[in-house]
């Protein structure tokens, strides 16, 4: 037997590993908001997403290059099985830290459960041959990178930002908030107060992941993962796997009660599903008998669907099917839907075919443009970014989104090309624009309109006002041709609610409405 | 999970209704002890001090050497002694609106002046100097980077300041009329010297984009300051009053103000104009783009309100050829 001090080496192992990667992660989500020069590539973990990578690839029907890293996880997978999802997947480790075992009283298996990952899996990729990578949303990286920078990070940001006006009203803090501000802006918080339209929904999906670990613990691992459910499918047939010395064994059931995913079948003399087992280790530490230990099998493990007949997996199937019918059919309602801006240089096209909803550009985008949309009327766009420019407008002088998008859904555009590329064009509410329903100046979107030949030009129109007086008003109009849809004036409208200035996107009509000049 | 019969629901329904009405009752008696509003004072502007014995009320200085137009000027209304003393905490206020106009452009306060600014202060023993502003597109640390501001500030000793949003506290503006309270970077009025130092722009709005026009760069909700602007920016002023106002007229944005992005629509006027008050300095600075103060609907309403002086016969002017 060996002695227990090596033996305790893989738990802290395994816990060092996911530290360091998790860390890494925040790393790379930090560093490359802050258009830090990070030491790897910022989508590193997408792109090491076997999952995404094949989704984006089957929905545009080509090679993605850089995708191609998701085989690394692929022939790790092959090697150790299911390592991924203890090791390395920052979503695991999260659901590992929080295990809610005191809210939790029913143990027991659920085994047909386990089945529903593969279908979420056949989902996701059959979306993806069809089209929609809207099924992407349940891939455990976006996940948590998209509630990470739309929804934690906003509301810490929020929260640390109020308590800071707060305090800052007394003289005796402010030395050390002043301190303190300046280390966590533009590093752990960003430098500009973010708002997302969705953040809300983020929280409480993501909080819904972490409360399935009541039911069972990494609930989400176990049962709904897609990339789980495909690494599962590689497992069967990974070299090394886990073995029980059926000499050595007294039976004692340890394993089979303390596996974290619930892997080991007492019935049939301690086996693991491959599938389900993510190398954690934690049985072959904790073994009485040291009767544990992953080794190199060479022969396939027997795929584990009992109780899944062929009716059921057609199906499934058929319910996949009218389900991914069902979103495609969204576009339809495009025309009813609410006006939906893209980031620079995409097309609605682009992106429903090419964005993975990784959220890197939402990240990035320094003045808080981009958006994940919410589902809004068109389901299939969910998560998709959007500018909305209310919130936040496109800066004259940044291109950064177009260089993260790790599926080129935002294309790269030099600055010059971006300076040029229509995001929407502005049209002015009449009924709303102060200089043109209350006769008085205001200018402000004149103003701030970043081109050269601004896209704003005041008409010195005379008017009889309230009072009966002839005066000068300078009213607001847009000069089409020249509008790139920044939104700037949007965002600074001084009008209460919505803007009166609007930025819409760019049917090609607009010559023929009035007013406005071309 | 532990059940509760009907008693112990009841009992707790009671001590939870009785704590909220409770809370509820001490909130609503410390309302009481809330502060009246107090009555507002009409046209309590305290005036502005007088210049010291031989010191320039307003100094113009022209030349083509920024650096040296500044110290010229400086030196005219009394020196920089004058405004900074020895450990006082001072901030300058350049305009730095756009992350993306280069100095030539005119749209920002030429890094010159501010740098030649931030060595005179802490020549004269200022503890620290900060730059700031907060543009209104692009961020803050790009733009000062843009405008060449923060290069040579840092070169001089200076710090660049980013804007915290924990430091726009909601203030009272006890003499406004228009406007009674609004966010204000509470620094700009804790510090012990505020320099304004505007570039001298044209403007679509006022005419002119001058000194006064500068202090929006130190509040939130700056669009709304657009409607009825000549009320609202001497509101402003009653109660952020810089040390000294020193308009950049070195190169004057003639036209498309306060952005431009042509070189054709830039003069150079090579003036510098200085002066406590930030009145009679918009006043003077007016006549660059071709105005007087009395065209300017904002340097007029300053001046009605006791601010400052228009009137630029009734002072004493130092001109200075550099």
């Amino acid at each position: 037997m060996a002695p227990k001090k090596t033996r305790r080496k893989w738990r802290w192992t395994r816990l060092s590993v996911q530290i360091l990667l998790l860390v890494v992660f925040l790393y790379l989500l930090i560093g490359s908001r802050v258009g830090a020069d990070t030491l790897l590539p910022s989508d590193l973990f997408f792109h090491l997403n076997p999952l995404t990578g094949l989704s984006a690839m089957l929905a545009e029907k080509r090679f993605i290059v850089p995708m191609l890293l998701g085989l690394l996880t692929i022939g790790l997978t092959l090697v150790l099985g299911r390592a991924w999802c203890s090791w390395i997947c920052p979503l695991g480790t999260l659901l590992d830290w929080t295990s809610l075992r005191r809210f939790r009283n029913a143990p027991g298996r659920l085994s047909h459960w386990r089945h529903v990952k593969y279908l979420t899996l056949a989902a996701v990729l059959l979306g993806a041959l069809l089209g929609t990578l809207s099924l992407l949303v349940l891939d455990p990286v976006t996940i948590l990178f998209r509630t990470l920078t739309s929804g934690l990070i906003p509301g810490m940001n929020w929260l640390v930002t109020r308590a800071e006006t707060y305090l800052y009203r007394y003289d005796a803090f402010r030395g050390f908030l002043d301190g303190f501000d300046n280390f966590i802006r533009g590093t752990l918080l960003p430098a500009a107060e973010p708002y997302f339209v969705p953040s809300i929904a983020l929280i409480v999906v993501f909080v819904g992941i972490l409360a399935l670990n009541t039911i069972r613990p990494r609930f989400w691992c176990r049962y709904v993962c897609p990339l789980g459910g495909l690494l599962g499918l590689v497992s069967r047939v990974s070299l090394l796997r886990r073995s029980v010395d059926q000499d050595k064994c007294n039976s004692c059931r340890r394993c089979a009660r303390e596996c974290p995913v619930n892997a080991i079948d007492s019935e049939k003399a301690y086996a693991s599903d491959p599938a389900e087992c993510t190398l954690c280790l934690k049985c072959v530490e904790d073994c009485p008998t040291c009767a544990i230990a992953v080794r190199p099998q060479p022969q396939p493990a027997e795929p584990e669907l009992e109780g899944l007949t062929r009716r059921q997996v057609l199906g499934s199937f058929g319910i996949m099917l009218a389900g991914v019918a069902l979103l495609r059919l969204a576009p339809l309602l495009r025309g009813t839907e609410q006006r939906r801006l893209r980031p620079p240089g995409t097309s609605e096209d682009d992106v429903m075919r090419k964005c993975i909803r990784c959220g890197l550009c939402v990240n990035i985008c320094p003045t808080r443009a981009i958006h994940p949309s919410g589902t809004g009327a068109d389901y299939d766009g969910t998560w998709t970014p959007m500018v909305v420019p209310r919130l936040g407008y496109c800066d004259y002088t940044c291109n950064r989104c177009g260089e993260v998008c790790p599926t080129g859904a935002i294309p790269k555009l030099s600055l010059p090309e971006k300076q040029q590329t229509v995001i929407g064009k502005a049209e002015i509410d009449e009924n709303r624009c102060i200089p043109w329903s209350q006769n008085v100046n205001c200018i402000v979107c004149q103003e701030v309109c970043p081109l050269t030949e601004k896209a704003i030009e005041l008409d010195d129109m005379t008017v009889t006002n309230d009072e009966g007086l002839e005066i000068v008003v300078r009213r607001p109009v847009v000069v089409r041709s020249r509008c790139i849809g920044c939104g700037l004036c949007e965002h600074w409208c001084p009008v209460k609610g919505e803007a009166a200035i609007r930025v819409y996107p760019d049917d090609g009509e607009g010559e023929h409405r009035r007013r406005g000049r071309s | 999970m532990s059940t509760i019969d009907r008693r112990q629901f009841l009992q707790r329904m009671l001590v939870l209704g009785g704590g909220a009405l409770a809370t509820a009752a001490l909130l609503s008696l410390l309302s009481c002890f809330k502060e009246e509003a107090p009555e507002l004072p009409s046209d309590n502007i305290t005036p502005l001090p007088p210049p010291p014995e031989g010191a320039a009320y307003l100094a113009v200085a022209r030349g083509d050497d920024p650096a040296a137009l500044v110290q010229r000027s400086i030196d005219a209304l009394g020196g920089i002694g004058r405004f900074v003393k020895s450990g006082n905490d001072v901030i300058i206020k350049p305009n730095i609106c756009v992350s993306n106009r280069t100095p030539e452009y005119a749209a920002t306060t030429n890094p010159e002046v501010v740098a030649a600014l931030v060595a005179l202060c802490l020549g004269a023993g200022a503890k620290r100097v900060r730059v700031m502003d907060h543009p209104f597109s692009g961020g803050a640390e790009e733009a000062y980077v843009t405008s060449g501001i923060s290069e040579v500030v840092r070169a001089a000793g200076g710090e660049m300041e980013v804007m915290a949003t924990m430091k726009f506290q909601d203030t009272t503006i006890p003499l406004g009329r228009k406007i009674t309270h609004w966010p204000i970077y509470q620094d700009v009025l804790d510090c012990d010297v505020l320099i304004d130092v505007p570039i001298a722009k044209h403007h679509g709005l006022t005419g002119a984009s001058l000194g006064m026009k500068n202090l929006l760069g130190v509040v939130l909700k700056r669009g709304e300051f657009h409607t009825d602007m000549s009320q609202k920016l001497p509101d402003l002023a009653t109660l952020i009053r810089p040390d000294l106002t020193l308009v950049d007229g070195v190169r004057t944005l003639m036209q498309n103000g306060p952005t431009g992005g042509k070189l054709e629509w830039v003069k150079q006027t090579n003036t510098i104009i200085a002066s406590h008050d930030i009145v009679a300095a918009d006043a003077y600075a007016a006549t660059l783009l071709g105005l007087t103060g009395a065209d300017v609907s904002t340097i007029r309403a300053g001046a009605q309100r006791g601010l400052g002086t228009m009137d630029l016969s009734g002072i004493k002017i130092e001109e200075i050829a550099v």
